[in-house]
C-alpha cells in the first residue's frame, strides 16, 4: 500500500536555512538529518528578496542536498521560465515548484511537463479565506489577490500538467492550530493528482487531520518540526498509531 | 582508465541523483551520452523521467538506440533501467500515441489506471515490492521494505519469467524486471534511501559481463 507522506520544506533566504528558534537562527538542521531521518521527502525554496536572477547561494543548496540526500528533493521560489526549471534540474532537483510564476503565465506548467515530465511539476497553490466565505488564490508570496479558487486553479493546473498540487493556507501559516481543512477538501475533490497540505501545523495529530480529514497525499511540515533528530521519527509513530498507513 | 559505470545521457532524467546515488555506494559514475564512451564502461543504468515518446525519440535522435542494442544485446553488458527507462526497455507503450520501446523486455506499457478515486495518479511516494522470485538485486533488503515510486504509467508483463517483483496500486505492475544481465525497477534506487542504495550497490556488484549472460 502506498504510504501517506511526510514532507520537509525548507526555506532558504541568501543560501542560509531561514529559521529561527527562540528567534535566533538555528543551523543545526543539517544535510544529515535526510539519511538518519525517516523523513519522505525533502522541498527547498528560496525566499531570497531580490530581482536577480542568478542565485548561486541556493543553487549550492540545492546541490548539497542533490548530492547528500536520497529521498526526492523539491525545489522552488521565484521560478518563472525554463531557465530557471532547467537550472534547478541541473542542480539535481528532481521536481520543480511553481506559483507564482504559473499564475503569471500558466504555459508555465506545460512547458515543464512537456520537458520533464508531469511528475516533475509541483503547483504551489496559496489561499486565502474571503470575508464572504470562500477562498482566493494570492500571488506573489501570499501578497497579491488573484480572482481564482483554489480549487478552479488547482484543476486547471493538473489539466495543463501539474503532477502534484501543494496547496497552503495563508490564515494558519505559521498559526500551529493546524491546517485549513476545508481548503484542503476544496482541493483534493477538484483534481485527481495527489494534494500535499501546508500551513498551520502545530502538533502531530495535525498531520493525521490533514491526510484523514483533508483527503491529502502529504502533510508539509515547516520549521517548528527541525529541532531534534527524534522529531520525525515520532511524528510518523505518532500518525502510525492513529492509523495512518506510514514509512517508518 | 578504472572501470565506470556509464549514466546513459539522452535529455532525460535527473542524471545527478543517479550519479550522487552510484557514488556512495563505492563505484564511479560517468554521465554520458557518447557511444563510445559508455562501451568503455563497465555497466550501464538507463535512468529517465518524463515521456516514453520523448524517451525514445531522444535515444533516436543521439543515435544511442544502435549502440546500445550492441552493448546490451551482443556484448551482454550488464544494464539497469529506472523509471522510465525502465519503461523503454520494454515493447511498446501506449502513452501519448503509440510508441515502440527497446523491446529487451517482453513486456508492454499502459497508463495506470487505479479504478478507483482515493488512489490518486500519479502513483507518487513510497510502497512495497512483492518480490515473485529471487533475485541477487536484493540481496540484504530487508522483506516488505519500501521505495520511493513517481509515475503515470506501469509495466506490464508477458515474459513471467523475467518479473522479480510487483507492485500493487489499483491493479497489479511489474516494479522489477531481471533477465540475465539486464534489470529494470519502476521505482527509483537512487531516491530510495538505505534500500534503493543496496538494490544499486547489488547492480553494480553481483552482475557483470563475465558472472552473467
Amino acid at each position: 500500500m502506498l504510504r501517506k507522506r511526510l514532507i520537509s520544506v525548507l526555506t532558504f533566504c541568501d543560501g542560509v536555512l531561514f529559521r529561527t528558534k527562540d528567534f535566533t537562527p538555528d543551523y543545526r538542521y543539517t544535510l544529515s538529518f535526510v539519511d538518519a531521518w525517516s523523513i519522505d521527502e525533502v522541498v527547498v525554496l528560496d525566499v531570497t528578496r531580490t530581482d536577480a536572477v542568478a542565485r548561486p547561494a541556493f543553487d549550492a543548496v540545492i546541490q548539497q542536498f542533490a548530492s547528500q540526500c536520497f529521498v526526492p528533493l523539491a525545489a522552488g521560489g521565484g521560478v518563472r521560465t525554463m531557465e530557471d526549471v532547467r537550472r534547478m534540474m541541473a542542480n539535481g532537483a528532481d521536481k520543480v515548484v511553481v506559483n507564482t510564476g504559473a499564475l503569471e503565465r500558466p504555459e508555465l506548467i506545460t512547458e515543464i511537463a512537456e520537458s520533464y515530465g508531469t511528475q516533475c511539476v509541483v503547483l504551489s497553490i496559496d489561499a486565502k479565506r474571503q470575508d464572504g466565505g470562500g477562498y482566493r488564490v494570492h500571488a506573489n508570496c501570499g501578497q497579491a489577490p488573484t480572482d481564482l479558487t483554489p480549487a478552479e486553479w488547482a484543476k486547471r493546473g493538473q489539466d495543463l500538467g501539474a503532477g502534484e498540487i501543494m496547496v497552503t493556507s495563508i490564515d494558519n501559516d505559521g498559526s500551529l492550530e493546524g491546517y485549513d481543512l476545508d481548503l484542503c477538501r476544496e482541493v483534493t475533490g477538484a483534481v485527481t493528482v495527489p494534494v500535499l497540505i501546508a500551513g498551520g501545523a502545530g502538533a502531530w495529530k495535525h498531520f493525521v487531520e490533514g491526510i484523514d480529514e483533508g483527503h491529502a497525499s502529504a502533510a508539509c511540515m515547516t520549521n517548528i518540526y527541525h529541532f531534534t533528530e527524534s522529531s520525525i521519527r515520532s511524528a510518523k509513530t505518532y500518525m502510525a498509531k492513529a492509523g495512518v498507513l506510514v514509512r517508518q | 582508465m578504472p572501470e565506470t559505470v556509464g549514466i546513459i545521457d539522452y535529455g532525460l532524467g535527473n542524471l545527478r541523483s543517479v550519479a550522487s546515488a552510484v557514488e556512495k555506494v563505492g563505484f564511479t559514475p560517468h554521465i554520458t551520452g557518447d557511444p563510445t564512451e559508455l562501451a568503455q564502461s563497465s555497466h550501464l543504468i538507463l535512468p529517465g523521467v518524463g515521456a516514453y515518446g520523448d524517451g525514445i525519440a531522444n535515444l533516436q535522435a543521439r543515435d544511442l538506440i544502435a549502440p546500445l542494442n550492441r552493448m546490451v544485446l551482443q556484448e551482454q553488458k550488464p544494464i539497469l533501467g529506472i523509471c522510465l527507462g525502465a519503461q523503454l526497455m520494454a515493447k511498446s507503450s501506449s502513452e501519448f500515441g503509440d510508441h515502440i520501446g527497446l523491446g529487451w523486455f517482453d513486456a508492454d506499457v499502459t497508463r495506470l489506471e487505479t479504478g478507483d478515486p482515493s488512489l490518486r495518479v500519479p502513483h507518487v511516494g513510497w510502497d512495497e515490492v512483492d518480490l515473485v522470485r529471487d533475485c541477487p538485486l536484493f540481496d540484504g533488503v530487508p522483506a516488505e521494505s519500501l521505495y520511493y515510486y513517481v509515475h503515470s504509467y506501469c509495466i506490464v508483463g508477458k515474459d513471467s519469467d523475467a518479473v522479480i517483483g510487483e507492485c500493487n496500486y489499483g491493479r497489479r505492475f511489474v516494479a522489477v524486471l531481471s533477465k540475465g544481465h539486464m534489470c529494470a525497477t519502476q521505482f527509483h534506487p537512487e531516491k530510495s534511501q538505505q534500500n534503493g542504495l543496496t538494490v544499486l550497490r547489488n547492480f553494480l556488484t553481483h552482475f557483470s559481463c563475465c558472472a552473467n549472460g
